[in-house]
């Protein structure tokens, strides 16, 4: 029942996105509009990828850093790609993929930095110390972005500012095809570590005793996550609140069993994002909404409604 | 001797109500937008500007004027630095907080409205006023307000301005390019969005389809997005009609308007 809920609702999330937007196109061209096909069908389908993978990352680290207000950008990574967005056009780096492939550099060097951080105690990775080195890092990296913005003289860097917010106006069959060739990996990667991170949740000790390789799945559940992460900001911005709420929703639905809870966080996600983007092109059409702004306006009355049944329960 | 110069005290403070920095025609000028500074040079005050912004870049006069830097927000010391007895503000945001921060330190400021076209007649008799120019400054307002009265001529093109392409940000209809743009004859497609620039969906530049995509660019190489796949919907961009525009001429009202309605108008007739 709860997983026929949560797939039609993907369905008509996707649906929607693709029937509805600014530009008037009656149903009967729909298939064969090129505004539908080569702008709304690519977007809605990154949108469902990106918020999937939000979804995924957010739950994901949440329980390996044992702190429900884990979020996928919270490591640093938001810091490290924009970072890198500014950079690229400081330094004038052209081309149409160049901002994508330096916020996914910037991206990528946060994360190996917070991952050395994390070792420093030795072998293990620390949960702890990757929560303060994320933070370190991110606003290490943001202090940098904001030096460079008010220093140099450029003034499309201000309008950097707006790409990292986040936002799927860049969304093309390239840029899907990009994403769906490579969220895979680290999906399967954290799928996999379902029911390690299920004995992970009861503490580290207990987790070893039952048979789980700890360090391992620390590892590679950071790595993937991150990986996951990195892809989305790099072709969708910072959108924030999906890769928070969405988890915790379906937590609150799904129970703590990682191997329902992943797969249900990738639909909501995804569906949420659809949804979500969809609200964002036509409620002011014909203006935009920043996305994040609606998943904040969506994510937020949903959480509470949950989190208040749950609690009277 | 002693009663003369009693007399000349007398006469200079009944000039001055309200302190010191009201004394006749300011002498030392920081002008913090380009506009103000091009108004000034116009209006022969330009040997008592002591200071502008890195942007100020005309005319070319100006560039001898030591900078003080951006000018929004203003770096309060250097300002002070130049020691001036008038900075001129363009009225906006941080701007308002800075003339408070001046006039603390006995500097006597104005904030002035320069967005659209009418704006430019009241700035110019503003800062004529400031400076004892009144003649020069009421012949350049006439022209300016004669311009910005002039009802302007039946579109006979279309285009968008495109001033950031992920999220696309375009220019509504309160802002003074499109002004410019149906001036020059051309109709800004999104000219029913109020508000002077406004985030959109690239889908809706799609479907309103838009004969030139205009940008503020310095160069006329083809803008980075113009290479992007989902911009290659807009026909437009498919076809390369791209307006480069200036932005040291265009992108601010000033005594130079009509040269850029005259220069938008040969670039849309190439």
């Amino acid at each position: 029942m709860k997983w026929t809920v949560l797939g039609l609702l993907a369905f008509v999330a996707l649906l929607a996105s693709v029937m509805l937007g600014p530009a008037a196109v009656p149903l009967a061209q729909l298939a064969h509009s090129d505004i539908v096909w080569n702008l709304r069908a690519p977007r809605a389908v990154l949108a469902f990828l990106v918020g999937g993978s939000l979804g995924v990352a957010g739950a994901a680290l949440q329980a390996l850093v044992r702190n429900p207000l884990a979020d996928p950008f919270l490591l640093g990574l938001s810091g490290g790609a924009g970072l890198g967005a500014v950079l690229a056009i400081a330094l004038h780096v052209s081309g149409p993929w160049a901002l994508p492939i330096a916020a996914f550099a910037g991206a990528l060097a946060a994360l190996g930095l917070v991952y050395r951080l994390g070792l420093i105690g030795g072998a293990a990775l620390d949960p702890r110390i990757l929560l303060l080195g994320g933070v370190a890092i991110g606003a290490f990296a943001a202090a940098i972005t904001t030096a460079i913005v008010s220093l140099a003289n450029a003034a499309e860097l201000r309008n950097t500012f707006l790409w990292l917010w986040g936002g799927l106006s860049g969304a093309s069959w390239d840029a899907v095809l990009l994403v769906a060739l490579y969220a895979p990996i680290p999906l399967a990667v954290l799928l996999a570590a379902a029911r390690p991170l299920d004995l992970l949740a009861l503490g580290e000790e207990p987790a070893r005793y039952l048979g789980a390789d700890v360090e391992a799945v620390k590892r590679r559940v950071y790595l993937a996550a991150s990986l996951l992460t990195a892809a989305a900001v790099a072709v969708s911005g910072v959108i924030g609140f999906v890769g928070l709420v969405v988890p915790h929703i379906a937590r609150l639905t799904w129970g703590h069993r990682h191997r329902a809870l992943l797969p249900a966080a990738f639909l909501g996600g995804g569906a949420l994002l659809a949804f979500a983007d969809t609200l964002a092109r036509t409620v002011v059409a014909p203006r935009e909404l920043p996305v994040g702004v609606v998943t904040a306006l969506i994510g937020v009355p949903v959480f509470a409604f949950l989190l208040r049944r749950w609690t009277i329960a | 001797m002693l009663r003369r110069l009693l007399f000349v005290v007398l006469v200079v403070s009944s000039c001055t109500p309200s302190g010191r920095s009201a004394a006749g025609p300011s002498q030392r000028i920081v002008s913090l937008l380009p506009s103000f500074t091009e108004i000034l040079f116009d209006i022969g005050a330009g040997d008592r500007v002591v200071g502008r912004t890195q942007w100020c870049d005309y005319p070319p006069a100006a560039l001898a004027v030591p900078s003080v830097g951006e000018g929004l927000p203003p770096n309060i010391e250097a300002v002070a630095a130049r020691r001036p007895d008038l900075v001129v503000l363009y009225n906006a945001g941080p701007n308002a907080t800075a003339a408070k921060q001046l006039e603390r330190l006995g500097i006597r400021t104005v904030l002035i409205d320069l967005n659209r076209l009418e704006d430019l007649g009241p700035a110019a008799r503003t800062l004529g006023k400031l400076t004892g120019r009144e003649q020069q400054a009421e012949s350049l307002a006439t022209a300016m307000d004669g311009l910005a009265a002039r009802p302007p001529p039946s579109a006979t093109t279309s285009l968008a301005f495109v001033v950031w392409d992920n999220p696309p940000i375009i220019i509504g209809h309160g802002s003074y390019l499109d002004q410019l743009a149906a001036q020059a004859g051309a109709r800004n497609v999104f000219g029913d969005i109020t508000a002077p620039s406004a985030q959109v969906a690239l889908e809706t530049i799609v479907a309103r389809d838009p004969q030139w995509i205009a940008v503020l660019s310095d160069s006329a190489a083809p803008p980075g997005f113009a290479k992007r796949r989902e911009w290659r919907a807009v026909r437009a961009v498919r076809e390369g009609h791209f307006l480069f525009l200036k932005g040291s001429l265009f992108g601010r009202p000033g005594p130079r308007s009509d040269e850029a309605i005259r220069q938008f108008r040969a670039l849309l007739a190439r």
